[in-house]
């Protein structure tokens, strides 16, 4: 428990140095446990594997820091892991600004549309619980194996997130809020731009944070799918067809430390534009 | 007739609200405020005090009866009125300065001469070191104060207060009864003040219109003589404590 009145937020309170040392320390304990599996499945673990139709041989099923050292070294040094990266994180940005520039704006329109509420919201219910990965068979069809299709996959999970976040944010708009804005004589568009949007503010944020997660999920599925090189996707792919293991720790660490690194670009976005809010624990 | 006409004048208005089992709030409230009164509005929880203020404010349309302002019918929300609602409203992603000029802003005035009013009531207020926090860094009683401050801004003919001070404990709460009995001694408005706590009214009011319980109707009206400015003294004193009785004797 926190004492009362201490401030809990990600810029104050604990102190960011002490979280980002526990946030170190919860990391390295699990480099541990997997270094020490490693050493004790040495020579202990199966090399060959029976993979449905062959046998594959000389598998390292828990490859050990050396090889993986090794395997990060050479991904590094030719140039793949890097030229990955700049393609795989350069189509989750391109959607994810397009699906939230879509899905911000059509969620503001139908949570301010009361009237239109009845027709909104089985469309909101609906693309809830579809995920928009189901959509991937239907993209090819439509728009064939390219860019196109995986872009506008992500773009279409970060619509659906940040459509439901700007929605739901419009709609909680404290009516107190609105109230007091139009017995000062505020007029509708007065009302959206200073009480509205800023009300809604933290909803769409939380929603483009998590839209931000959701379209690495995407992008590397769809990269899984439609493999060409070179992404994270296309890597982890062509080490599940020798199969190296290896490669595959070092491109989901990749993707990790990546998700990692655009969640906490998200969220300090996050934390300085709702400085004003209250937040204590 | 002669004179000019009331500030705020309520004739036979009854408000049901709609449902199930329709409730019936007012049956028939008839109320004048002149000019620069300041009246406060009395009455247990759940009389319909605040029924009525959102009546007068324009928020609800009256069942029965009408309402003017001015001598003009009230139709909806206007600046006209300024109406401090029961919640907190003040707008936590503004500053204090931003909240007291929104009014302004609504009206079109420009930044300098917004800052020239703004900064003028948050020093009435005593808030000038926090022109520029956001609320949080401000206690309920002061955001309240800003809150009025917002609408006297926009210097509206009536003022309209409903239990502005009810979610505080009782020694903020008197504090802040001398912030506003001050601010209204430097800038005469007229105001209409809805409490359920009877020396909260006799402190502040020049008139106390009583309601009785649900129906609200007017059960007494009572004026308030005592002199200004009021202090703790007023409080003990005498006439105080006979005035009161007397509300308390209409209560029950």
């Amino acid at each position: 428990m926190l004492p009362r009145n201490k401030k809990n937020n990600f810029f104050s309170g604990p102190g960011i140095r002490t979280r980002t040392a526990r946030g170190l320390l919860s990391l390295g304990a699990l480099a541990i446990v997997y270094g020490v599996a490693a050493e004790i499945g040495r020579g202990r673990l199966p090399d060959r594997i029976w993979l449905g139709t062959h046998y594959v041989e000389n598998v390292q099923l828990l490859p050990p820091y050396g090889s993986l050292a090794e395997e990060a070294v050479f991904l590094l040094q030719s140039g793949i892991l890097l030229s990955s990266i700049a393609v795989s994180a350069g189509r989750v940005l391109l959607g994810f600004m397009l699906g939230a520039a879509f899905g911000i704006l059509l969620g503001i329109a139908t949570g301010r549309a009361t009237r239109a509420e009845y027709l909104a919201d089985p469309w909101v219910t609906f693309f809830r619980f579809t995920p928009a990965l189901a959509l991937l068979p239907l993209y090819v069809l439509w728009f064939g194996y390219g860019e196109g299709t995986k872009i506008l996959l992500v773009a279409s999970s970060v619509a659906v997130v940040t459509l439901l976040g700007a929605h739901q944010g419009v709609r909680s708009v404290p009516r107190v809020y609105l109230d007091a804005a139009s017995a000062l004589g505020a007029g509708p568009g007065l009302a959206f731009r200073k009480i509205v949007l800023p009300a809604a503010l933290p909803h769409i944020f939380a929603s483009l944070r998590i839209g931000l997660g959701l379209a690495w999920v995407t992008i590397v599925v769809a990269e899984l799918i439609d493999a060409r090189m070179p992404s994270l996707g296309y890597l982890l792919t062509l080490a599940g067809g020798y199969p190296r293991v290896s490669t595959m720790v070092v491109g989901i660490a990749t993707i990790g430390a990546l998700v990692l690194a655009f969640d906490l670009f998200a969220l300090s976005v996050h934390a300085r534009a709702t400085r004003w809010m209250r937040r204590t624990g | 007739m002669t004179g000019p006409a009331p500030r705020l004048d309520a004739v036979d208005v009854g408000y049901t609200y709609p449902g199930d089992t329709p409730t019936q709030a007012l049956e028939s409230v008839n109320l004048t405020v002149q000019d620069s009164e300041f009246v406060a509005l009395l009455g247990p929880v759940g009389c319909g005090k605040t029924t009525l203020l959102r009546i007068l404010a324009g928020f609800l349309r009256p069942t029965k009866g009408a309402v003017r302002c001015d001598g003009a019918e009230v139709d909806g929300p206007s600046p006209q009125r300024g109406y401090v609602l029961q919640e907190d409203a003040i707008f936590p992603w503004m500053t204090v300065r931003e909240n007291v000029e929104f009014g302004l802003l609504a009206r079109g005035m420009p930044p300098a001469a917004r800052v020239e009013v703004s900064s003028e009531l948050i020093r009435l207020i005593g808030l000038s070191r926090f022109a520029d926090a956001h609320p949080k860094e401000l206690s309920a009683g002061m955001a309240k104060m800003v809150e009025v401050a917002r609408v006297l801004a926009i210097d509206p003919a009536i003022l309209l207060l409903d239990e502005p001070f009810g979610a505080l404990d009782a020694q903020t709460r008197a504090r802040m009864q001398d912030e506003l009995a001050r601010l209204w001694e430097r800038r005469r408005k007229t105001v209409l003040f809805v409490t359920h706590d009877a020396e909260e009214a006799l402190y502040l009011a020049d008139r106390i219109v009583v309601l009785s319980s649900r129906p609200g109707r007017v059960e007494a009206d009572i004026p308030v003589e005592l002199p200004r400015p009021r202090s703790l003294e007023s409080r003990f004193s005498p006439a105080f404590s006979a005035l009161k009785r007397r509300i308390w004797e209409t209560l029950s």
